[in-house]
């Protein structure tokens, strides 16, 4: 069956990571959903909006609204904390007094919100369809992978959806339905470090040279990343970490890559060189 | 800031946060010791654990933000909360260069927000 879903960048995938967006389709047509944009998308909120008005709410309300508009019911996303943010902003919108106040803002726009639309993270998504990804993961791979859950993407478990909020094996599911084996480095909730760039960034790199130390020592033969944050600090910033350090050069992947390259997905459309794992 | 009453300083707080861990002192060193100075409400990845494992159930999250909005950011914060005034984006970008690389990668074309749409939101 065919599904139709919203697809919200946020400005990992907008500004900086295209990959990850090419990456994400590529996958989930295998699977047939297909994903539509969201037009005109303003900052999710997190961390920055948050951080500096307590009205953050209208932003995120907004990027919903705009779901709406286009007729669907379901926004996914990549980001731990647009996913985060989004999400608590579907929930506050079930409160009908908060809605009206929202919609009076909206309708000068011409949007409004009924509060109908669900958000999803790629991960949740992906478990969600978990038996018709296994159908087309032709490729086992044979690789020692150490994964990072994505920090926001879980919490609050009540809000977010999740029993296990403080112990996810979501990402570990997904690793091993590739065929791929996970290597236990005690970092897998660890900090990346990314969300502590824009406050500290000596702290920041910090954070993520500890993590690469930790995964260069189990001898995994790549990282695995549930979330673009983590991806931007140890694959793009990677050089500022590891200096001359060459045993904490490891390769990076994102989820959707990976599972990509399980599916038999040629590495160019996926965002990735021709036999990356070889 | 002000202690929050519900909170018991028990640290468990500290214990869960992955800043703590990477050697940096979030506001959750704050919770569990009042006394302390040398902490930061900035550092923070809004995991949501300390949140979460708290036994009074006191909103740390929010308390964080709430803080921040009283602070001046760090320059990192600062530049981005004024590309987000400016565009609605927390990193600028054209137009231009947006509808290139989404070419590039044979992306659909995303049209960026008119410039003053979060203000408006926002109500500034």
């Amino acid at each position: 069956m065919k599904s139709e879903l919203a697809f919200y960048p946020g400005c990992l995938v907008l500004q900086r990571m295209p990959e990850y967006e090419a990456a994400t389709r590529a996958v989930l047509r295998r699977i047939g959903i297909e994903l539509h944009i969201v037009q005109q998308p303003v900052c999710c909120g997190s961390p920055v909006i948050e951080s500096f008005s307590a009205e953050w709410l209208y932003p995120a309300a907004y990027n919903l609204a705009r779901v709406e508009e286009m007729g669907l019911d379901t926004v996914v996303t990549v980001c731990g904390g647009c996913a985060n943010t989004l999400t608590r902003a579907a929930r506050a919108l079930q409160d009908a007094g908060v809605r009206a106040e929202v919609n009076r803002r909206l309708e000068p726009l011409g949007l409004s919100s009924s509060g109908g639309v669900m958000v999803k993270h790629l991960v949740r998504l992906l478990v969600e369809r978990e038996d018709e990804l296994r159908a087309q993961t032709v490729r086992p791979l044979f690789t020692r992978i150490a994964l990072t859950n994505p920090c926001q993407a879980f919490r609050p478990g009540e809000v977010m959806g999740y029993e296990e909020s403080m112990q996810p094996q979501d990402v570990r599911r997904l690793v091993e339905l590739t065929g791929a084996e996970v290597v236990t480095y005690g970092g897998e909730d660890e900090c990346c470090g990314a969300t502590l760039y824009l406050a500290d960034r000596d702290l920041s790199l910090a954070a993520g040279r500890r993590k690469l130390e930790a995964v260069a020592k189990e001898g995994a033969d790549l990282l695995l990343h549930g979330c673009g944050n983590c991806q931007l600090l140890l694959r793009r910033f990677q050089r500022l970490i590891v200096h001359d350090d060459e045993h904490l050069r490891i390769q990076a992947l994102l989820l959707p890559q990976l599972i990509g390259l399980a599916m038999d997905i040629p590495e160019a459309e996926l965002g990735l060189r021709e036999g990356v794992l070889e | 800031m002000r202690h929050p009453e519900a909170c018991t300083q028990c640290g468990v707080c500290v214990s869960v946060c992955p800043v703590e861990k990477v050697g940096g002192h979030a506001l959750v060193t704050f919770l569990a010791d009042p006394e302390a100075t040398d902490y930061s409400a900035w550092l923070c990845t809004s995991c949501r654990r300390c949140e979460e494992s708290c036994p009074e159930g006191v909103p740390i999250y929010a308390l964080i933000m709430e803080q921040r909005r009283q602070e001046q950011p760090p320059p990192g914060y600062e530049a981005a909360i004024e590309a987000v005034l400016a565009c609605g984006e927390s990193l600028e970008v054209s137009q231009e260069e947006l509808d290139q690389m989404r070419e590039r990668w044979g992306l659909e074309r995303v049209e960026l927000p008119p410039p003053d749409l979060l203000k408006e939101l926002l109500d500034k």
